[in-house]
């Protein structure tokens, strides 16, 4: 039962009500104890982990790069658990129920991990505005609370990509931690994480651009070093919003051709097509 | 007619020991064929090789790509010990059959060792990948200078992983968020195994928790004998990795068997 005035039928109703199903999920992984000692506390290590190669380097500004690309990446990584949590519903043999019921499947999906969005934007915000200090990474008051904005972007824009991969891992369950697991890792390598896209020849610049986590850290960049014009911003982010809405696009359409071939071959249940 | 049960000989203790051990070798190596996600280290050791090679490379610091080449394989032995003990008594727990596997005949830490041992053996594919992507992607050839050194060091790790493993494991009997240590027992372990950054980079005051951690030993170890100079301290290495080792078996080893003793008297050890 949804406790809600949204009139019945409608798509944010359901995508409101699947976002319940959201927070429970987060509350049954976690309490505020193991989130903060367990999951906040090994992601700050990560972080750490890739700044530390900096002072390897012996190179300040190294270590500031590697710690904001690591710190801002870990947000779009937790926001990739959409993959882990939409899958679940395969292997808990709710999805032939949720194909069967009235409402389209892509708006449960939608609301289904929204979890991971918050929890997301407040560890890379723990990283990069109360640790990364200590790196050399530095903000203004303002340009800090810019950062924060563009972070909840990050989460956002990213987690049309996730969706979008979790509709096509959908298909192929047995793939579905490899795909998050390559797709996190490629974004380290060429979305501007841990070297600058330059460093990488010019088709791959290119195939970092559908990323919009190629342009959010960018802004993210730019605030920090307090260099980037309105207009340099201005396009990122809606690089990063265009690109976002066509993974959500595409998502959509996915998940709506899962529960229609589904329905027509009777595949939903356990199995993999 | 009374019918007497004599406790088992120290050879017949041994027999079903190996025999547990090899049923655990055989389940694990089937386990490996038919679950990909129990080989995600091992795919994602490419491309992370990738990414410490580029940052090495781009700060044109190309004397610091052994270090690049080491770390991703130093991960998947970690990352594949951590996945193993911790799955291993996670999903029997998930699948109802931990209780069975318990009360068996084969001693169960014979078993998990037998898993834990195919699993680290196959993970020592990390080094072959690293290597190879290094070359073949960046023309990079890591030469080994010390080959004994760096033979000598690559087993005395893989023994101190799997005895490391076995510790961990007794720590996903007691616990119902395996899962959740899995992930906590990574990063933190990279640091203080100065698997890519030398401890001697990490503050002084972090320095004697690092020396209890055996990875710290084997990477410097490695690191040397990948270096064209004369390798200190190769003795002290190994002896360090071994007895680090040894002692997260033994105390993984007795804390299983305490553990088991424990759930089977309260009755805990399943879904309940």
């Amino acid at each position: 039962m949804v406790g809600t005035r949204l009139p019945r039928g409608t798509t944010a109703r359901v995508v409101l009500a699947s976002s319940r199903n959201a927070w429970a999920d987060l509350a049954a992984t976690f309490t505020p104890l193991t989130w903060t000692l367990g999951w906040l506390g090994r992601i700050v290590a990560q972080v750490i982990f890739y700044a530390l190669i900096g002072s390897l380097l012996g190179s300040p500004d190294r270590m500031r790069y590697l710690y904001i690309g690591a710190a801002v990446v870990a947000t779009a990584m937790e926001t990739l658990l959409v993959v882990s949590t939409s899958t679940r519903e395969r292997y808990s043999g709710t999805l032939p129920l949720l194909v069967a019921s009235p409402s389209r499947l892509w708006p449960v999906f939608l609301g289904r991990s929204v979890q991971w969005l918050p929890s997301g934007v407040a560890t890379a915000t723990v990283a990069l505005f109360a640790i990364g200090p200590a790196f050399g990474v530095r903000f203004t008051l303002s340009s800090g609370f810019a950062a924060f904005g563009v972070l909840v972007l990050v989460a956002i824009t990213t987690y049309g990509y996730g969706l979008a991969l979790a509709a096509l891992v959908l298909r192929f369950m047995r793939l579905r931690n490899w795909a998050t697991n390559l797709s996190y890792t490629v974004m380290m390598l060429i979305c501007g994480v841990t070297v600058p896209l330059s460093f990488w020849p010019v088709w791959l610049q290119g195939a970092a651009q559908v990323f919009p986590l190629t342009h959010t850290l960018h802004v993210i960049r730019l605030l920090e070093g307090g260099t980037g014009d309105s207009l340099t911003i201005l396009t990122s982010l809606g690089l990063a919003v265009l690109t976002s809405l066509g993974w959500y696009g595409v998502a959509a359409f996915l998940l709506e051709r899962l529960a229609t071939a589904g329905r027509r071959r009777g595949s939903i249940e356990f199995a993999e097509s | 007619m009374t019918l007497i049960i004599a406790p088992p000989t120290r050879l017949e203790s041994a027999l079903a020991y190996l025999n547990g051990l090899l049923a655990g070798s055989e389940r694990e190596v089937r386990e490996l064929r038919r679950s990909p996600d129990r080989l995600m280290a091992l795919v994602t050791a490419p491309l992370l090789t990738l990414v410490f090679l580029a940052i090495m490379l781009q700060a044109g610091r190309e004397d610091l790509a052994p270090f690049a080449v080491l770390a991703p394989a130093l991960l998947v032995l970690w990352q594949m010990a951590l996945q193993t003990s911790g799955d291993t008594v996670e999903s029997e727990r998930e699948n109802g059959s931990l209780e069975a596997l318990v009360v068996a005949p084969a001693p169960f830490p014979a078993v998990i060792t037998g898993r834990i041992a195919a699993v680290t053996t196959v993970s020592m594919l990390g080094f072959v990948e690293s290597w190879l992507v290094a070359a073949l992607v960046f023309g990079v050839r890591v030469e080994i200078y010390h080959p004994w050194v760096f033979v000598g060091a690559v087993l005395a790790t893989a023994y101190a992983t799997a005895g490391s493993a076995m510790a961990l494991a007794a720590l996903f009997v007691r616990t119902r968020a395996a899962r959740a240590f899995q992930n906590t027992l990574t990063y933190p372990f990279y640091i203080l195994g100065g698997i890519i950054v030398p401890v001697s980079y990490l503050p002084d005051w972090l320095e004697p928790a690092t020396r209890l951690v055996f990875l710290s030993w084997s990477s410097d170890l490695m690191r040397s004998s990948l270096d064209a100079g004369p390798v200190q301290g190769v003795a002290l290495h190994l002896v360090m990795i071994v007895l680090l080792g040894t002692l997260g078996g033994v105390v993984g080893g007795v804390l299983v068997r305490r553990a088991l003793a424990e759930v089977r008297q309260t009755g805990t050890i399943g879904h309940a």
